[in-house]
């Protein structure tokens, strides 16, 4: 039903500049770092986290005075963002480009953990000193946080202009952004430009914590992640690495979600985002502000991925390795461990099938939980409403998978670079929201029940060892076909695509249909992997297959090592394995994964076995 | 590849001494010979970290009392009653392996959890082929204990629930004309439904809908949709956190309609999140510490002598299921199965969510749970008095 008065309507106006107000604070600090070093930093929601723990601290327990607390959070985050920089990010200056990326998600783990373990995960008021007038307009009220809030956000993106115009430092850092190697040779104190980049922006994004945390008089240790994600986007909206553009970009954000909300419901407001995004992406690819005249958006994968010496496995090495493998349930009989290991199988589809986009042709995926959710929807759906039979399901729920994320995605072919990444983040949200929403096929919230198992001959295939050899033997299948495939004529014509896209096209490779045909193999493997998933699972919903799963889906990738299948399979291991190691931590484990996930691409860059 | 080794090796080391520095690597312990000495164990799937931890925290303040009271009581005739927390994230494929290894452990008499439906249900099917007892204590979701015969809940069932905050709504406070906001998962969905079926039929009329997403904390145009179809009062089915930050965004907004919140909202932090612009809200709770029963009040004053604060809901339900469960073990013995037999035929467990708990065997469900009236007056939930609301409008 559309409003058809103007009053809802500047009402739904006010309320969208209000909440883009509030996305713009973060959006600075990701767009001054992604200016500087081109890098999305996700771990810039946990300094925002941080910044608001460190001023409850100072609101609850030491009364400070509001100026005071606000100088105290500038900066403790400063430092932290330093510190950041120094320990997490310099060690990594001339390694690929994708590890300093992991390291900061990295870092945000162990940033959340930590600060959930110091102040527990419980929800925390952190009330507002300031005063409580409210100014109404039209048919709702502002109040003094929200001019406060559009103060720090415009007032600082006013200061960096000017430090960024007219201070010798503030040029140094443009000529880092520019070109670092030159200004390097130039004398410019490259590291000096990026500690102080970081400090700049982790004490503002620590500011805006400190202001959200008040806004909404809650704050807990995983605030970070959404509204990091919603500062991204916004960014991007804009054009990254664009200070005002940013601004721009989240109060945009902030009406198109106001706008959705009015127009279809409250529950569709993240979905009419994400599609503007990818419509906003597609029609301008460096962002609605991005100025005419700039270099190209940035150098490809080259730099992206490094090259590297892949450790090669001897073949008997392999076939020694897969008949081990398949003759463990033989020896162990632990049913834990086994469920352990065919969890790691199952993941290992998805890093198989990530490893192929976002390795061998460069096109790093950030929403590839969405074809898990297709796959495991399709198989379920098609074994409960059209009575296929389970093991027939399976194959055809791929063939969805990869039909539909080839679809989905297609309109992303034409972006190169960190806009892919965040382009295939906002299919993966798409298909979430609408498994969400399309009640009518899916069962929205309520969730798919009763999922019949996977059975042979009637004898259902429950037990410990099956649901370790099945995804077992599915994987080696897959594994084998997609070493082929990297051997042959159209591996090479993908990896080049990967080294120079515009050399492969020069050579007349027609780059639209081998990004499809990546992206069709890579949706057929992980589509199969979720079904899989749904029916040893039994209950699946929209919560099943979060946006955090295509995380852990990429840091699989890059541990084991772009485009490599040996190393897909060993990062679904590890990563998979790791927790369950850990058990024993309780509490401390997923600080531990953080830490030996941030050792691990300190010391190995590269991945374990290489990139190939 | 040598290199590879000596890093790989470094890193193993480097690990392990991380772990024994924080104090988690502990000795194995020589069992006690004497099986009538020989704890029971149950077994805790749920989210110690990740996004629901603050909830598997709660869990824990619940068990530990409950624990304690048991063990000083003589535990199971003699032998102490243990549990064992696997921290789950509620990620189904952790949720999966932990009860792979519950199931494998022939200590583990029962399980309890885990908190999201994605997580408990998709290790249903291992409890129940394992025949080990799944105790899903915040389950609601209405297929839970369709799972199998294995598969219990005492959670509140909300076709029970839904329909007495209708009366509470409709009935006594008289609202005529409601808008309702829900938090979009299965428990939001299912109540809303059940919800505007009660409401219409106490001849109230629901006016508009909205379901949001479980991250969302603005709700300022939603609330102007809920505002344009001119409700007399405002129903919320949601958490404690996402209830207290709607109520204050709708006071903000200028909507002065009263507000009617579904149970789960009755938590110490609903107040000291909310603020002043709680002040106010109606809920119903199955749990309340003025209760004047004695069990309660052991409980209550065990609870916040030990921790300080009030119980909330999931302590108070965590405390209760682990208590039960221990009733049932004491009357049926520690065989698995038994302890199946034994929730059927549980009759006089005391309880401090439903007064006695009883389950029906067809369904595994609990019927009839308790509800008290709820408003909050001074900052704190007090006790409901239709006079005193009739003589504040």
């Amino acid at each position: 039903m559309l409003p058809t008065t103007l009053g809802p309507w500047l009402d739904y106006t006010i309320n969208g500049l209000v909440i883009g107000n509030i996305y713009a604070l973060l959006a600075v600090g990701l767009a001054l770092i992604f200016g500087v070093s081109h890098l999305i930093n996700f771990a810039h929601g946990s300094v925002y986290m941080v910044g608001a723990y460190i001023g409850w601290l100072c609101v609850t327990k030491l009364n400070l005075p509001l100026p005071i607390t606000f100088i105290a959070v500038a900066a403790g985050c400063g430092l932290l963002g330093a510190v950041i920089e120094r320990v997490g990010l310099r060690p990594l200056r001339n390694a690929p480009r994708i590890a300093p990326l992991l390291a900061t998600i990295g870092l945000s783990v162990v940033l959340d953990q930590s600060a959930q373990l110091l102040f527990s995960p419980d929800p925390r008021a952190l009330p507002t000193q300031l005063p409580t007038w409210r100014i109404a307009i039209g048919g709702g009220s502002i109040g003094a946080l929200d001019l406060l809030i559009a103060a720090v956000g415009i007032g600082s993106a006013g200061l960096l202009y000017g430090f960024l115009r007219f201070t010798k430092l503030g040029w140094a850092v443009r000529a880092t952004a520019l070109d670092r190697d030159a200004a390097q040779q130039c004398g410019v104190d490259v590291d000096k430009v990026n500690r102080t980049v970081f400090a700049i922006a982790s004490a503002l994004g620590g500011v805006s914590g400190l202001l959200v945390g008040m806004y909404y008089n809650t704050i807990d240790p995983n605030m970070g992640f959404q509204a990091g994600l919603k500062g991204i986007v916004a960014q991007l909206i804009g054009g990254v690495g664009n200070v005002p553009g940013a601004i721009a970009g989240s109060l945009l954000l902030g009406l198109i979600e106001s706008y959705g909300i009015a127009l279809f419901g409250t529950s569709y407001r993240n979905l009419f985002a994400f599609v503007a995004l990818i419509l906003i992406l597609v029609l301008r690819p460096n962002g609605l502000f991005a100025r005419a005249r700039r270099l190209p958006p940035e150098p490809l994968t080259g730099t992206f991925i490094a090259p590297s010496r892949p450790l090669v496995l001897p073949k008997w090495a392999v076939w020694t390795l897969a008949a081990a493998a398949l003759a463990l349930p033989l020896v162990v009989q632990q049913p834990y461990l086994l469920q352990t290991l065919g969890n790691a199988w199952l993941y290992a589809l998805l890093a198989l099938s990530l490893t192929l986009v976002a390795g061998t042709v460069g096109q790093v995926s950030l929403g590839h939980a969405g074809l898990l959710a297709i796959g495991a929807y399709a198989s379920s759906l098609l074994a409960l409403d059209a009575g296929v039979p389970v093991l027939l399901a399976v194959p055809l729920a791929g063939l969805v998978a990869a039909a539909l994320g080839t679809a989905l995605v297609y309109p992303a072919f034409r972006l190169r670079g960190h806009y892919v990444s965040i382009a295939t983040l906002a299919v993966g949200e798409i298909v979430t929201l609408v498994i969400l929403n399309w009640e009518s096929l899916t069962r929205g919230p309520i969730g798919v029940t009763g999922i019949p198992p996977l059975s042979v001959a009637g004898k259902p295939l429950v037990s410990g060892q099956w649901v370790y050899w099945v995804p077992l033997a599915v994987l080696l299948a897959f594994a084998a076909l997609q070493s082929r495939l990297l051997n042959s004529h159209l591996g090479r014509t993908l990896r080049a695509i990967r080294e120079d896209d515009v050399a492969a096209r020069s050579y007349g490779v027609d780059l639209n249909r081998y990004k499809g045909l990546a992206f069709a193999v890579a949706g057929f493997v992980a589509g199969v992997g979720g079904a899989l998933m749904a029916h040893f699972y039994s209950y699946i919903n929209h919560e099943t297959f979060p946006a955090p799963v295509s995380m852990l889906a990429l840091t699989m990738v890059i541990l084991g090592g772009l485009g490599n299948v040996a190393g897909a399979v060993l990062g679904a291991a590890v990563l998979v394995g790791l927790p369950e190691l850990f058990r024993a931590a309780a509490e401390y484990r997923m600080l531990i994964y953080g830490v030996v996930l941030l050792l691990l691409i300190r010391f190995r860059p590269q991945g374990l076995l290489g990139t190939v | 590849m040598l290199d590879l080794i000596l890093r790989s090796t470094a890193l193993v080391a480097g690990t392990l001494s991380l772990l024994a520095a924080l104090g988690v690597v502990q000795p194995a312990f020589s069992q006690p010979a004497d099986p009538a000495k020989e704890p029971v164990v149950l077994g805790v799937s749920g989210p110690l970290t990740g996004q629901y931890a603050q909830y598997g925290a709660q869990w824990q303040r619940g068990f530990d009392l409950a624990l304690e009271q048991v063990n000083a009581g003589g535990g199971i005739q003699g032998r102490p009653l243990r549990v064992q927390f696997e921290d789950s994230q509620s990620d189904p494929k952790q949720t999966v392996a932990i009860a792979r290894k519950f199931v494998a452990d022939s200590r583990v008499v029962a399980e309890l959890g885990d908190f999201t439906s994605a997580a408990s249900m998709a290790a249903s099917p291992i409890y129940q082929t394992g025949g080990l007892v799944q105790f899903g204590f915040t389950n609601s979701h209405p297929d839970f204990t369709k799972g199998g015969d294995f598969v219990w809940s005492n959670a509140l069932n909300q076709a029970e629930e839904m329909p007495v905050l209708a009366d509470y709504a409709v009935t006594a406070l008289g609202l005529k004309r409601v808008a309702l906001l829900f938090i979009n998962n299965d428990w939001g969905r299912t109540s809303k439904d059940l919800f505007a079926k009660a409401a219409k039929q106490r001849g109230a009329e629901v006016v508009g809908a909205e379901g949001y997403l479980a991250d969302e904390k603005d709700f300022r145009s939603a609330l102007v949709r809920v505002r344009d179809t001119k409700p007399d009062g405002i129903v919320l089915v949601s958490y404690y956190a996402d209830g207290a930050q709607i109520t204050r965004q709708l006071r903000e907004a200028g909507l002065t309609q009263p507000v009617v919140a579904s149970g789960a909202v009755y938590s110490p932090k609903f107040l000291e999140l909310g603020g002043t612009a709680v002040e106010g809200v109606h809920t119903t709770t199955p749990f309340f510490p003025g209760d004047p029963r004695p069990e309660v009040q052991t409980f209550v004053k065990a609870y916040t002598g030990k921790y300080g604060v009030e119980p909330d809901a999931y302590s108070s339900r965590a405390y209760d299921a682990l208590l039960l469960l221990a009733t049932v073990i004491r009357q049926s013995g520690t065989d698995r199965t038994a302890v199946r037999d034994g929730l059927a035929t549980v009759k006089d467990a005391p309880s401090v969510v439903y007064g006695t708990v009883r389950f029906d065997p067809q369904t595994r469900r609990v019927d009839k749970p308790l509800s008290t009236r709820l408003v909050v007056k001074n900052g704190a939930f007090a006790l409901w008095e239709p006079v005193a609301a009739k003589a504040a409008n």
